[in-house]
């Protein structure tokens, strides 16, 4: 009622609307608690007024990001046959047989080597990587190409071809380092837990690669020429003016990949799933293939569900440390 | 302003929910309200299976009109993931062929064999069969196909070595894997990888008098016979007679090595023929004997079945269609012809004397009274051979098999 008898809307006698609020802005902020100026259900309109433009957004996020983990969270609070059918609650139940499992502790441990072992590889590669497809030289739009490949590629393809390549009878690997003499007789690589480790850690990297070194090469060139060119008339050397200015300057580049390659890495099923199906054992397992394999090996659902509860919250402890490690809000400034 | 505002969340909202509920209407809507329209979710075998569904499919709707089949193919890999997602959903198939169904059974979501076969098709299963599809007491699994192993050999590289005859007991099957290994091949092939770790294991645990349970059902996978079945293995694989690593290999690599003649023996099943050693080398010079057993004078073979099962749907208004269907389909042709291609043994007596025309076959058809099964009217036997595929291959590499054992009995008893 009082909205349709101030009759603002249809005078066109007040001010453009998008002046409207900041010229109450000022006056509002100062002692908000007064209840004069503009009426009560205006205020709370103009305060949803954001809404409509983060409505579609919001709900997307709801539907799409924390319905799923309200449901994570619900199912590792049940029982549930192993046919799927819902038996009632279970408390804590779920996640005291998970800690109970012998493989765990060896599997969050292995999972976190694997996340740092494939990240820190990745980073490094691609920071060269990055300063070499920044450099002018021939043929650099071919080789720039080139760097996109595996990451076109599916990433289950590659992890089968890997397979084939370090097979025991008929495999590449082992056919080359025959005839070069390194071994006298065929390994199968992928049987042994730790070099199979190593060659997964290899095809993650592999995979990571293209991402990383294209975030690298556009932190690089935001870089503006003059800032060397000051460098090199006080006398920096290329060493020091890649510790003095490239690193720091593509810290926002560097902070951005590496998260991404944290959450990628960590939660990354195909290629151990496609190499050894974390075997023998669980002796290469992750934490993401453990998972899978209590729901459909040991057709504990419920438990599978905590196990994606425990996973959920290590990436987000693990993301949160890092961020505070490299202090992100001076990024954002 | 505010109104429009509002009107703009509300519009958004309705159709947003909208469009979510319109997803959910239309799945929930594509099965039958009439009864005559069921869902049917085949495992494909081989590149034959859903040729073979299609046209008898086809067949059906033009003998029984107004009756629809609707068909989906899954493959073996995706399917315990599928039929869990089925479940969960509340969106299973009325017809449903799969390995296991006794959590079904007990949770209450299938119908008993009695109410969707004629008493003539419940009559014409195998009573072998017919006693592995019970859970309680009462038939609920239609018994599918059926499959047993045997000892496949390499008659040339058996004859290098100065074998004349295939191994019957554990002692002879060391020795002439050592004759074998000797002449520069692999003495035998073990598959102890995730794929079908359970089946390999039981193929040799039986022939030992070991098993998975007592006869009154209870666990006994840590029993003394398992144990020095598994002692046996690790000797074989300790001693360099196997191929390396059998901990992470599947029955792929062995008969893929075993057609290329670089295997002395392996135990295989009747599709192994068409399936492994056909594709690869259809010219190797190979037989088929029994399982050897450690005394060397009782043979058991290991037997498996797949099954067919129906979902209670709609308050049981899918019952006619589906038993229409599945009566349709136990027909002795249907089944014959669906057995012949995909290399599979009978279920049924009238299927089985088709099938012993073929030599191959007829070996398997005839070991067939022999042959012991796994649990599988246990629900709890699926986690349980989970459990199995997981770990037992360690215990020939890294770890000692009564440990393993142990484990994997702990897991059995927590499963129930």
């Amino acid at each position: 009622m009082r909205d349709a008898t101030s009759g603002a809307r249809g005078s066109g006698a007040p001010p453009p609307r998008s002046l409207q609020p900041r010229a109450a802005v000022p006056g509002a902020s100062p002692s908000p608690a007064r209840p004069s100026g503009p009426s009560r259900p205006r205020r709370i309109g103009r305060a949803l007024t954001p809404l409509l433009w983060l409505g579609p957004s919001i709900a997307l996020i709801a539907v799409v990001v924390l319905w799923p983990v309200v449901e994570m969270v619900r199912t590792s609070l049940q029982k549930i046959s192993s046919s799927g059918v819902t038996l009632g609650g279970s408390g804590s139940r779920n996640y005291s047989d998970l800690f109970d499992e012998d493989a765990f502790l060896a599997v969050v441990g292995r999972t976190l080597l694997w996340v740092a072992g494939v990240v820190v590889v990745t980073m490094l590669l691609s920071l060269a990587l990055g300063q070499l497809l920044n450099a002018r030289f021939p043929g650099r739009r071919v080789v720039r190409w080139t760097v996109i490949v595996p990451w076109a590629a599916s990433v289950l393809m590659t992890a089968l071809i890997w397979k084939w390549m370090l097979d025991n009878y008929s495999g590449l690997v082992n056919r080359v380092l025959l005839d070069l003499n390194v071994i006298d007789q065929p390994v199968n690589w992928l049987a042994h837990p730790h070099q199979a480790m190593l060659w997964m850690m290899w095809v993650a990297v592999f995979v990571s690669l293209p991402f990383t070194s294209f975030v690298i090469l556009a932190g690089l060139q935001t870089i503006p020429e003059d800032v060397y060119e000051a460098a090199r008339v006080d006398g920096a050397g290329a060493v020091r003016a890649y510790f003095g200015i490239t690193l720091p300057l593509l810290r926002p580049a560097i902070l951005i990949a590496s998260i991404i390659n944290v959450i990628n890495v960590f939660n990354s099923f195909p290629i151990i799933w496609a190499m050894t199906g974390g075997g023998p054992g669980h002796a290469t397992d992750t934490t993401t293939t453990f998972m899978y394999k209590i729901a459909f090996y040991d057709q504990n659902v419920g438990e599978s569900a905590a196990m994606a509860v425990v996973n959920f919250a290590l990436i987000l402890v693990m993301v949160l440390l890092y961020l505070r490690a490299s202090r992100w809000r001076e990024e954002v400034r | 302003m505010k109104r429009h505002l509002m009107g703009a969340i509300a519009a958004g909202l309705t159709l947003a929910l909208g469009v979510s509920g319109c997803g959910k209407g239309s799945s929930s809507k594509g099965d039958d309200s009439d009864g005559k329209t069921i869902k049917f979710v085949a495992a494909i075998y081989s590149d034959n299976t859903k040729p073979f569904w299609d046209s008898l499919i086809k067949d059906f709707e033009a003998k029984n009109s107004g009756y629809k089949v609707q068909l989906e193919m899954v493959d073996w890999t995706q399917m315990d993931a599928k039929v869990k997602t089925y479940v969960q959903t509340k969106q299973v198939p009325d017809v449903l062929n799969y390995n296991s169904f006794s959590d079904f059974a007990r949770d209450g979501l299938i119908y008993k064999a009695s109410e969707v076969v004629s008493p003539q098709v419940l009559g014409d299963f195998t009573p072998t069969f017919t006693a592995q599809a019970k859970y309680n007491g009462e038939q609920y699994g239609l018994p599918f196909i059926s499959s047993a192993r045997l000892l496949f050999y390499n008659k040339d590289l058996l004859k290098k070595a100065g074998i004349a005859e295939p191994p019957k007991t554990w002692a002879e099957v060391k020795a002439d894997a050592q004759k074998i290994k000797s002449k520069g091949s692999t003495g035998y092939g073990l598959p102890l990888g995730p794929e079908e770790a359970q089946a390999e294991f039981y193929s040799w645990a039986m022939n030992n008098g070991g098993g998975w349970v007592d006869a009154s059902g209870k666990w006994t996978i840590n029993q003394q016979p398992n144990i020095d079945t598994l002692n046996f293995l690790r000797d074989l694989t300790k001693s360099g007679l196997t191929q390396p690593n059998p901990e992470t290999t599947d029955r792929k690599t062995v008969f893929n090595q075993f057609a290329q003649g670089k295997i002395g023996m392996a135990i295989g099943g009747p599709f192994t023929k068409a399936s492994f050693i056909d594709p690869a080398n259809k010219d190797l010079n190979f037989g088929v004997t029994s399982l050897p057993s450690k005394s060397g004078t009782e043979h058991n073979t290991l037997g498996v079945m797949d099954v067919l099962a129906a979902f209670k749907k709609n308050d049981g208004k899918n019952k006619e269609a589906v038993t229409k269907f599945l009566d349709f389909f136990y027909q002795k042709d249907n089944t014959s012809k669906f057995l012949t291609k995909e290399g599979f043994l009978p279920v049924t007596s009238s299927a089985g004397a088709a099938l012993s025309a073929d030599p191959y076959m007829k070996q398997f058809v005839d070991a067939l009274p022999t042959s012991k099964f796994a649990p599988t009217s246990n629900p709890a036997w699926t986690a349980v051979a989970g459990a199995v595929k997981q770990s037992l291959g360690t215990s020939v590499a890294g770890s000692q098999p009564k440990k393993v054992l142990d484990e994997i009995q702990k897991t059995a008893e927590k499963s129930g």
